[in-house]
Order: C-alpha cells, then sequence, then structure tokens
C-alpha cells in the first residue's frame, strides 16, 4: 500500500521521523542492507505493510 | 493553497439554486437554525473534495452522499445536483473553475486543467480538514488519548507515523511469539538427549566423558571434544543394510518412561485445573457477539489493507479515494483493538497446556518407533492417533477460532484413550522381554541414538537462536522507532503546543493570560492537559467550560493547521464552531483570525446576528462579504436578506400580486437593516435588554442619527472652510431629507397606509409606492459607489467621519478647533 506525496509547502512529518528513524539504526544491530531497505521502503516506497517491512528488516536472518 | 471567489449551487442538499460572491475574501453566512447556511458548508466541502463528511463516517448509518447529497426532490437525479466554483490558485496566479456533479462525486470539471492546476487541487482535495464543524472541533478537545492521536495524526496527515509503528509491534510480537513453539522443541530435545545419557543436567564435559566410555568399549578414540559438528559416532563401523535395526534396550525403556510421565501430566490435577480456567475465560469470551466476528473481521480488513493498491476497495472494487480508504479500514481495525487484548489474553493462559501436549505427542512419536521394530510388531495404532489428535489439538488451540470448536477441544484435553495407556503397556513388556545386548551392542545403540538426539538438539538450538536473533533486532527495531517517532512528534507537538497557548491567551487574555498547555505523545497516544488558573494540569473537560472547551478546539486546530501548511493555510471553513462560546470571546476570536491569520480566507457560519456584526467590526469580514438567511422551504431554499434578493423578491411578488408576502418581505427585511444601520451609524435607541427591538423605534431612530450626521458634517466642513464639501454635503442632506419624508416613517404611527402593520391589506397599486419609498430611503444611507450602507468612525468616543467600505465615500465629522 502506497500513499500519494503530499502538498507542496507543507512539510512531511512522517518522512522526517522515517528520516531520523533510518539514522538511529545505522547505530543498531541491523545490518547496511536491512537500513538500506527499510529506508527504501519507508522514504521511497512509502510502503507500509508489515510484508515489506518485515522483508526489510529481516533480510539477511536465516529462516530458523 | 487556494481561495474561492464564488460558489454557484443548484439542487444541493437543501439548495435549489444560490449563488455567493466570496471575492477571495472571508465571509459570513448568517441566519437562523435551518436556513441552509450548512448547505453552502456541504457545497464547498463537496466541489473541492468530491465529499461531505456530513453524510460519511461514523453515526452517518445508512446516510450516503449519492443519494441523500441531492435536494430531495431530485434524489434519485443526482446528476441535476452541482457546484461550480472559481477559485484563484496565488502560487499559479490563476484562476480555476471546478465543477462536480453528485453523478460522479470523484471527477470534477476543472477548467483550466494544465497539471500544474490538478496538482494543487489534489493538495486541496487531500486536506478534507479545511472544514470543520463543531462535531470535529470537540473531537480535539475532550477524545481519550489514543482516539485524540488519531484525529490529531490524521489532521497533521501523520497517520503513517502510527500505521509503521503499528506494523513493527506486529513483527516484533510474532517474532516473539514464534520463539515459544522453537524453545519448546528445543527443550524436548534436551530432554530426550538427556535421557539418552541418563543425566539430569546438560554438560559438556559429563556429555564426552560419557560418550567416550562408550566409545572405549569399542575401542574408539576419545574425542578431545565436543564441538558443533563432532559426531559422537565418529569412526564406529556403518551397519549394513543387511543387518536389521535392533531396538536399544535401555534407552527404550527410558524414552518409555518419559511417554508415561507426559501422559501422567495431561491427565494431571494441575492439568485440569487449567483447562477449567481456560474454560471459563473462552466462554465468557464467547459470550461476546463482537468477539467471533470481530477477530475475523481484523484478519479480515488487515489482509485488505495489505492488498490495498488502487484507488479501489480490494473486495468490491468501489473506486476509494485511497487515503479515504486507508483512513476508513483503520479506524475498524482500531476498533476491534479491545477484541485483539482479549484474544491475546486467552492465548497466553493456553500457552503451557499447548507445551504439554506437545510433549506427550512428541514422547510418543519416539517409542511408537520402538514398536514398529519390536518382533512381533507391537500393535501401536490407538498411541499413533492420539499423537495425531494431539496435532490437531494444539493447532485448534493456537489458531482459538471459532471459539466454540476450541471449547470442544479443550474439554477434550486431560481424556485419555485407555488404549493409549495399554499400547503403551504392550511395548513396555515387549522391550523388557527382549534379551540383554552385549556390551559392544549396548555401547553401539547408545553413540547411535545419543549422536541422534544430538543432532536433533543441535538443529532445535539453531532454530531457537536464529528466531531469538530475529525477535531481538525486531524488537530493537521497533524500539528505535518509538523512540524517535516520539521524539520527532514531542518536536512538533512542542510547537504546536506553544502557540496553542499563545493563540487561546490571546482569545482569552480577560481571564487567562498566563494560559498553557502540555501535548505528550506516548506509544501511539496523545494526552493533552491544559492550565486552570494557576492550579495546575488537567484535561480539558476536567474544569473548563464548555465554551472555553470550544474555543480550545479552535485554537488547537488553528495551531495544527498553521504547522501543517504553513502559508499553505489559505483557506478554511467554520461551520458554527463557537456556539457555547460568548459574545465577548467571539469577538476575539474575530480578531485573532483578523490578526493573526491575514492570509487565510475563512468562510464562517453561525446563528448569531451579534457575532456576524463582531466580524464586521473587527475588519474580519466587509460589508458586501457576509450574507443573511431569513428563511428556508423545501421548494425554494434558503432565501437571503439582501438588496438585490429582496427588492427582487418585492417586485415578482408584486407582479403576481402578493401584497401580503411583499408586506411580509419589506417589513422583515427593514427590521433587519434598520438594526445594522443603528449599529453603524451609532444611533441611540432606547435600550431593550431582551434585544427584541421593533421597527418603530429603530427606523426612525436611523433616519434621525444619519439626518444629525449630515449636519454634523455640512458645520464640520464650513469650520475648514471647505466651501465645496458643504455644498456637497448639503445636497446629500437634503435628498435625505426628501426619501426620508417619502417614506413618511416618522407619520407611521398615524398614517395607515404607511404603517407596516397595515401593509398586506393594502392592494397592489397602493403598496408599490410604498416598497419604491423605503427602497429610496434605504439607499439615502448608502454609498453610491460601492452601495454599501455607511458607518461612523471610531466606533465608541467622538465620532470623526462617515464612511463606506470602498472609500469613496468619507465625510469628516469633526469641526476645526479654534
Amino acid at each position: 500500500m502506497t500513499r500519494s506525496s503530499r502538498p507542496e509547502g507543507t512539510p512531511d512529518i512522517p518522512a522526517q521521523v522515517f528520516e531520523e528513524f533510518v539514522q538511529a539504526l545505522r547505530g543498531s544491530d541491523l545490518s547496511a542492507e536491512s537500513v538500506a531497505l527499510l529506508r527504501k521502503a519507508l522514504l521511497e516506497d512509502r510502503t507500509f505493510t508489515e510484508h515489506a517491512l518485515e522483508k526489510a528488516i529481516l533480510a539477511e536472518e536465516p529462516e530458523p | 493553497m487556494i481561495r474561492v471567489e464564488s460558489i454557484t449551487i443548484t439542487e444541493f442538499r437543501g439548495i435549489r439554486g444560490l449563488a455567493l460572491d466570496f471575492k477571495g475574501r472571508s465571509f459570513a453566512i448568517c441566519g437562523p437554525n435551518g436556513t441552509g447556511k450548512s448547505g453552502v458548508v456541504d457545497a464547498l466541502e463537496f466541489v473541492l473534495t468530491g465529499k461531505v463528511s456530513r453524510l460519511s463516517g461514523e453515526g452517518t448509518g445508512d446516510i450516503s452522499l449519492r443519494q441523500h447529497g441531492p435536494h430531495v426532490d431530485w434524489r434519485n437525479n443526482p446528476e441535476k445536483a452541482r457546484v461550480t466554483a472559481k477559485v484563484t490558485i496565488p502560487s499559479l496566479s490563476k484562476t480555476v473553475t471546478i465543477e462536480r456533479s453528485l453523478k460522479n462525486p470523484a471527477t470534477a470539471q476543472v477548467t483550466p486543467s494544465d497539471p500544474a492546476v490538478l496538482e494543487v487541487l489534489r493538495q486541496v482535495k487531500a486536506h478534507p480538514e479545511i472544514v470543520l464543524s463543531r462535531r470535529e472541533l470537540i473531537r480535539y478537545v475532550i477524545a481519550t488519548p489514543s482516539k485524540r492521536s488519531e484525529e490529531v495524526q490524521a489532521l497533521l496527515h501523520i497517520d503513517e507515523v502510527e500505521q509503521v509503528r503499528a506494523s513493527l509491534q506486529k513483527i516484533a510480537n510474532a517474532r516473539e511469539k514464534q520463539l515459544v513453539p522453537l524453545g519448546t522443541a528445543a527443550t524436548q530435545a534436551r530432554d530426550n538427549l538427556l535421557r539418552a545419557f541418563g543425566m539430569s543436567e546438560l554438560a559438556t564435559n559429563r556429555l564426552l566423558a560419557a560418550a567416550n566410555a562408550q566409545r572405549a568399549i569399542l575401542s574408539l578414540p576419545p574425542l578431545a571434544d565436543l564441538a558443533e559438528t563432532t559426531s559422537l559416532k565418529n569412526g564406529m563401523a556403518t551397519p549394513g543394510a543387511a543387518q536389521p535395526q535392533r531396538i536399544p534396550k535401555a534407552q527404550a525403556l527410558a524414552d518409555i518412561r518419559a511417554a508415561r510421565e507426559a501422559l501422567a501430566e495431561i491427565m494431571s490435577d494441575c492439568t485440569r485445573t487449567r483447562v477449567v480456567e481456560v474454560t471459563v475465560d473462552l466462554n465468557a469470551l464467547a459470550s461476546d457477539p463482537v468477539v467471533e466476528t470481530g477477530v475475523k473481521r481484523q484478519v479480515f480488513y488487515t489482509t485488505g489493507m495489505e492488498l490495498t493498491e488502487a484507488g479501489a476497495c480490494p473486495f468490491c472494487d468501489t473506486p476509494w479515494d485511497l487515503d479515504g480508504l486507508i483512513r476508513h479500514v483503520r479506524a475498524k481495525i482500531d476498533h476491534l483493538r479491545e477484541v485483539s487484548l482479549k484474544c491475546t489474553a486467552a492465548e497466553t493462559k493456553i500457552a503451557p497446556l499447548i507445551a504439554t501436549i506437545r510433549k506427550a505427542q512428541s514422547a510418543i512419536r519416539t517409542v511408537a518407533n520402538y514398536a514398529a521394530l519390536a518382533t512381533p510388531p507391537v500393535a501401536f495404532s490407538a498411541a499413533c492417533d492420539y499423537s495425531a489428535h494431539c496435532g490437531t489439538t494444539v493447532e485448534s488451540l493456537a489458531v482459538l477460532l471459532p471459539l466454540a470448536e476450541t471449547i470442544k477441544v479443550l474439554t477434550d484435553v486431560p481424556i485419555m484413550p485407555q488404549a493409549v495407556l495399554d499400547a503403551i503397556g504392550e511395548l513396555e513388556k515387549a522391550v523388557a522381554a527382549l534379551p540383554e545386548p552385549t556390551k559392544q551392542d549396548a555401547a553401539r545403540e547408545w553413540l547411535a541414538v545419543a549422536q541422534e538426539r544430538l543432532e536433533v538438539l543441535r538443529d532445535a538450538m539453531r532454530k531457537q537462536k536464529a528466531a531469538e536473533e530475529q525477535a531481538r533486532k525486531a524488537r530493537q527495531v521497533f524500539d528505535i522507532y518509538t523512540a524517535t517517532s516520539d521524539a520527532v512528534l514531542t518536536g512538533i507537538y512542542a510547537a504546536v503546543e506553544k502557540d496553542f497557548a499563545a493563540i487561546y491567551q490571546f482569545v482569552n487574555r480577560d481571564d487567562e493570560g498566563g494560559f498553557d498547555a502540555n501535548l505528550m505523545p506516548s506509544m501511539g497516544r496523545l494526552g493533552f492537559s491544559v492550565d486552570f488558573y494557576g492550579r495546575g494540569f488537567f484535561p480539558p473537560g476536567a474544569y473548563h467550560s464548555e465554551g472555553h472547551q470550544d474555543s480550545m478546539g479552535l485554537c488547537l486546530y488553528l495551531a495544527l493547521m498553521r504547522h501543517l501548511q504553513g502559508s499553505g493555510f489559505t483557506f478554511a471553513v467554520l461551520d458554527d464552531v463557537l456556539m457555547s462560546v460568548d459574545a465577548g470571546h467571539r469577538r476575539e476570536v474575530c480578531a485573532l483570525l483578523k490578526t493573526q491569520f491575514p492570509n487565510t480566507q475563512f468562510v464562517i457560519t453561525t446563528c448569531d446576528p451579534v457575532w456576524l456584526r463582531h466580524m464586521r467590526t473587527e475588519g474580519l469580514v466587509e460589508g458586501r462579504s457576509a450574507v443573511y438567511f431569513r428563511s428556508w422551504s423545501v421548494d425554494h431554499g434558503p432565501s437571503r436578506l439582501d438588496d438585490r434578493d429582496v427588492w427582487t423578491e418585492v417586485d415578482d411578488n408584486l407582479r403576481e400580486n402578493d401584497v401580503r408576502a411583499a408586506a411580509a418581505l419589506l417589513r422583515h427585511y427593514l427590521e433587519y437593516t434598520s438594526a445594522e444601520l443603528c449599529h453603524r451609524l451609532r444611533a441611540p435607541v432606547e435600550f431593550r435588554g431582551d434585544d427584541r427591538y421593533q421597527l418603530g423605534e429603530l427606523l426612525p431612530a436611523a433616519i434621525s442619527r444619519m439626518g444629525k450626521l449630515l449636519s454634523s458634517a455640512k458645520d464640520a466642513a464650513s469650520s475648514w472652510n471647505q466651501g465645496e464639501i458643504v455644498g456637497q454635503v448639503a445636497a446629500r442632506a437634503s435628498a435625505f431629507a426628501l426619501v426620508a419624508k417619502a417614506s413618511s416613517v416618522d407619520q407611521w404611527q398615524v398614517n395607515a397606509a404607511v404603517h407596516y402593520n397595515s401593509w398586506c391589506n393594502l392592494c397592489k397599486e397602493d403598496f408599490v409606492p410604498v416598497a419604491k419609498a423605503f427602497r429610496d430611503l434605504l439607499g439615502g444611507f448608502t454609498c453610491s459607489d460601492c452601495g454599501e450602507y455607511l458607518h461612523v468612525l471610531p466606533e465608541r468616543e467622538s465620532v470623526e467621519s462617515l464612511r463606506c467600505e470602498c472609500g469613496k465615500t468619507s465625510i469628516n465629522l469633526r469641526r476645526k478647533t479654534a
């Protein structure tokens, strides 16, 4: 599920939150690939489904 | 983003045909209840967004835009209902016409329709919050923290933030949930291994020592270490294909004992008690009709959300605005949150039962191999069937729904078929009767079983470790997201909070000049507390009056909109939003809107003429930027009370020889206008506390006041030696005296032909000159250029000038001082 872009001149608060979130993840245990995938999902594709986010977070994790 | 220049409404809601000229300026719509004001609000919202919030959302039941949007006489012909607005887009310096019909609300005819224009209109459409009614306003103030958070997030278009938070939380929860069965599997594998080793604790050195003791019997070199890939059987000859597989007697007896213990645990009092407790809880859940369907719906809605990719419902393909659809479904999911919490509590209680059943299932599977290897084989189908039954029981309990099914399955849990116990008894006998193996055979069997179970444990632990790592990462990501989003939102809310407090202080500076407020976001909730006269911070509804709460709602809305749209906050509709606010504070609201939001065009509806007057005196709306609806009928819609409409309607009535209607309208209009004139000219009138002034009290006062003002103006011009102006004012005064005399207002107490109570008894020929006389009289109060009624300045203290809105008429009233 994706959303359209927001009105010109209005602050994109979600993008601000997502950007800071991705920055904060860089200091976490998450791999660079996962961070990049999350960034793409949240800020480029604006896809917020559980499936898409889980795929990004656990990109390098072996399946149990 | 836009300013609305004009709107034309046809057969829409309660309006048959209405055109309003906003001229891109703030505009007031005043009139008693039920005169069609909200119809204009609906039309504005409809033409700009394709929706009417009053006809959708919570509490609207069977009402729909398509069916109930058209005038009731055209309810089956939505094409007749249409709204056209002319808007300017300041950023593009363009004027655009938007036309929308109820036949196809989602699509507007836009002229010109270049991409830049369409993009701006798309942005406007994405902001239905430009229309604020009291119903919406109060949601920001007295809602629960989680509901308020949703409302404010929707307003700020930050619902995506919550959407991601919810998704990350679900991922973390799901990953943690999967640890339970993996943990159970690892525990079972460890128990099996310990049983093979005949130990009660897992210690590497002891395992190694036990394995090396067996290897020594077979003359195999000892293992130096027990690494991840170490094989306990390393160097041991693989049995030939023809060699029949043997039952490891000692191990088999130990496993059979373990199976008996597992089955005994299922039949134990402890399990029975737990079953009873959980059954009671599930019966309570099952008695709530919302639960069963609620969980199904939640799954359905969540799936629907994931499948929604285009602007249509994934189920019925009905076209939707994507954001609207998402909000709609999200609201439904959130509504079921309570149900979800109850189910989670039940699942937590069921989890130990599931672990017990899984243990029994695993134990039976282990000993079933021995039954097959026995000679002759032991009949073990009853135990195998029970093991399979344990599997389906676990599945049912884990899924939880349907509840009736789960309750039934649960009730059967402690019931153990005797055939299972008998089968295990037979197997035990058969194994016990086996000859004792040689020392070497026993060592070989021991090492084979131990290696097999070690591998199972290694696999289970690997899976568990991987799952723990996933769960840890998912939780870490969620925690980081929560901390980050809370920090960002706290910053945003701090800015909004500051602005809100300043705005509220402006409106209530007479008694709450030190007002302050706190907006506190946390985990999808938004707390809101306000200062109460320095006594502490409390929820807005705790001590503040309803009027103050309304005022807070508007101030919070304005602060949020200013933060959200910044300079793009150019248009808003305030639909009767300050019902509970007193006149004094409404006046301050006018001043607030005028001074703090100078670039925003407000369309404001009210049933209170005093507030309309405040809007004018504070300069929020100019003279022509208001309309007064005097009445409404289903056949004609709202009737306006302005010059153009009234005189046209009077003429129409007279053409139809309906003197009664013309007289009633003229009287009504004069009542309204004479009050307005007295206000504008500051005419002295005997005060009435009930505000019920008679026409006979107001109009003569206005005429007298105008005459005196013109006389003062003549004197003032003379004092300044302005001969030309003296002449102009004198001419105006003479003309006014003539029209005043023609109306014979001063005689209507004695002259039946001019007394308004008798007008309806006149014939058409007698009433026509009466109407003309009053039309001319009112013309004497206006500016010849803009047609506006004149007013004096300033509003208090000594009068200084008599002016109109356009500034063409500006008559000095101050005499030259010596």
